[in-house]
C-alpha cells in the first residue's frame, strides 16, 4: 500500500489539486454576480496602467497613422512635406476632435432622451483572452457604478457591469456566450432571449409560428430586470425555420460595432 | 520568492499587452495568449508545488482581466501546468521545438477545458462550437507569439545578460543545441 502511494503520489496529489480548483470554480459560479476581493484588487492595480497605456498607444497610433508615414518621401519634396505633415497633423487632430464630438453629441442626445440617470465612460481595455467578450471602463463604484447596471451607446445595447472597483469596472458584452438579454421583435412583439455567440447573437425561444423576417429589429423587452425596455439589440440576419421543433433558429447582427467602442454610457439603475 | 515576483510581473505585463496593445494591433477579437507561454515555461522549469501555487494565483489574477467566472482561469492554468509537469521527465526539455509544441498542445487543452468548464457546469451556456471555430486562429496566433517571444527572450539574454544563466532560456539558444 505504502509503495503504491509512493509510486502514484504525484498523480494523486495533482488530481486532488485539480479537483479542488474545479470545486472552487464551481462554488464561485453561485456568487458570480459579485466582485470578490482578488478581482477588485486586480482591477485597482491594472486599471490605471491600462488607462495610461491605452492613452499613450492611441496617441502613438494617431501619430503613426497621420504623421510618420510621410517621412519617407523624396528629398526634393521635404520642405513641402514638412508643411504637409504639419497640416496633416492639424487636420488629423481636428478630424479626431470632430469625430469625437459627433460621437459624444450622439451620446448626449441619447443621454437626454433617457429617463434614467446616465454616466459616460471611456473604454480602456478589452478582455485578456480571445474566448470571452468583456471590456474595462474608467468609471467604478466611486461614481455609483455597481454590478448589474446596463451599459449602452446611442446605437444600442453594449452589455452589463459584472465587476466593479472604486475607479474601474468590467462590462460583459452582449456578444459573450454567457450573456443573455430578454428581447422581443419590434414589429410583431415576439419574445425571446438574445444570447451572445462571438461576433453575432442568436435569438432563442421564438416560436415556430411567429412571422420573423430578415432585417427585423430586435429590442430589449425589459423582462430580465437588467435592461430597460426598448433599447436596440440588433437586426435579424438569418431565420431558419426547421421542419420539426418548437422554436426557430434566428441569428442577429448586433447594432453596436464592438470593434470600435470608445465611449459608452452606464445607465445608473440597479437591476430589479 | 524573487523568481515568483518576476513571474507575477511578467504575467502583469502579459495581461496589459493582451488587454490594451493586442486589441489595437490585431483589430479583432483574437489575441495571442502570452500567459500560456509563461505557464508552459513554469511547467518545464518549476517544481510541482511552488509552480502549481504560482500558476493558480496567476489564474486568479487573470480572472480580474479575462472572462467572467472566478476560479476558471486558475483551474485551466493549473491543469495545463500539471499536464506539462506530467510529461516533463519523459521528454527532452532542452529542445525549443518542444516548447512550441507544448504551447500548441496547451492551447488545445485550454480550449477543451474552457468548453468543458462552461458547458458542463453552466447548463445555460454553450460555447463548444464557438471555441472550436476560434481554435485554428488561436493556435496560429499563439504559435507566432511563442516564436517571436522566445527569439526575443534569447536575444535579450545575449545582449544584456550574457553571463547570467536564466533558467530555461539558455537551452533555447541555438548555439547550445546539438
Amino acid at each position: 500500500m505504502w509503495e503504491w502511494w509512493q509510486r502514484n503520489r504525484p498523480l494523486l496529489l495533482g488530481a486532488v489539486l485539480l479537483l479542488m480548483a474545479l470545486l472552487w470554480y464551481s462554488i464561485n459560479l453561485r456568487q458570480q454576480d459579485e466582485t470578490n476581493f482578488p478581482e477588485r484588487m486586480v482591477l485597482i492595480l491594472t486599471g490605471p496602467v491600462q488607462a495610461g497605456l491605452n492613452q499613450v498607444i492611441r496617441g502613438a497610433a494617431d501619430v503613426w497613422g497621420h504623421y510618420l508615414y510621410l517621412i519617407d518621401t523624396e528629398q526634393e519634396n521635404r520642405a513641402l512635406l514638412e508643411n504637409n505633415r504639419k497640416l496633416s497633423a492639424i487636420l488629423a487632430e481636428s478630424n479626431e476632435v470632430r469625430l469625437e464630438n459627433e460621437r459624444l453629441r450622439r451620446l448626449l442626445d441619447f443621454k437626454e432622451a433617457q429617463e434614467i440617470a446616465t454616466l459616460p465612460a471611456r473604454v480602456i481595455a478589452e478582455d485578456a483572452t480571445s474566448w470571452f467578450r468583456t471590456i474595462t471602463i474608467d468609471k467604478g463604484s466611486e461614481q455609483g457604478v455597481v454590478e448589474g447596471m446596463p451599459v449602452v451607446v446611442a446605437e444600442g445595447v453594449v452589455g452589463r457591469i459584472i465587476r466593479s472597483s472604486p475607479r474601474f469596472a468590467r462590462v460583459l458584452l452582449i456578444t459573450d456566450a454567457s450573456s443573455a438579454v430578454a428581447s422581443l421583435l419590434q414589429d410583431n412583439r415576439a419574445r425571446g432571449i438574445s444570447r451572445g455567440k462571438g461576433e453575432r447573437l442568436v435569438f432563442d425561444f421564438v416560436l415556430r409560428q411567429e412571422d420573423v423576417r430578415v432585417g427585423d429589429r430586435v429590442v430589449t423587452s425589459g423582462m430580465g430586470g437588467v435592461f430597460p425596455k426598448g433599447l436596440i439589440v440588433g437586426d435579424v440576419q438569418s431565420v431558419d425555420r426547421q421542419e420539426f421543433g418548437l422554436f426557430q433558429a434566428i441569428e442577429v447582427t448586433p447594432a453596436v460595432d464592438f470593434s470600435h467602442l470608445e465611449e459608452v454610457l452606464v445607465l445608473l439603475r440597479r437591476p430589479q | 520568492m524573487n523568481r515568483a515576483l518576476i513571474y507575477f510581473a511578467l504575467a502583469g505585463v502579459a495581461a496589459v499587452l493582451q488587454t490594451v496593445l493586442m486589441p489595437l494591433l490585431l483589430q479583432g477579437d483574437y489575441k495571442p495568449n502570452l500567459v500560456l507561454l509563461l505557464v508552459v515555461y513554469l511547467g518545464l522549469h518549476e517544481g510541482p508545488w511552488r509552480g502549481g501555487l504560482i500558476v493558480y494565483l496567476m489564474g486568479w489574477f487573470f480572472d480580474g482581466v479575462g472572462g467572467a467566472f472566478p476560479g476558471l482561469n486558475g483551474f485551466v492554468m493549473l491543469a495545463i501546468f500539471l499536464a506539462v509537469r506530467g510529461i516533463v521527465t519523459r521528454v527532452n526539455t532542452e529542445s525549443s521545438i518542444l516548447l512550441l509544441l507544448l504551447v500548441m498542445a496547451g492551447t488545445i487543452l485550454q480550449a477543451f477545458l474552457f468548453a468543458f468548464a462552461l458547458d458542463f457546469f453552466r447548463q445555460d451556456i454553450s460555447v463548444s462550437s464557438q471555441i472550436a471555430w476560434q481554435l485554428p486562429v488561436q493556435l496560429l496566433l499563439n504559435f507566432v507569439a511563442a516564436v517571436v517571444f522566445l527569439k526575443l527572450a534569447v536575444w535579450l539574454q545575449r545582449s544584456f545578460l550574457p553571463r547570467r544563466d536564466l533558467p530555461g532560456l539558455r537551452k533555447l539558444d541555438r548555439r547550445y543545441e546539438s
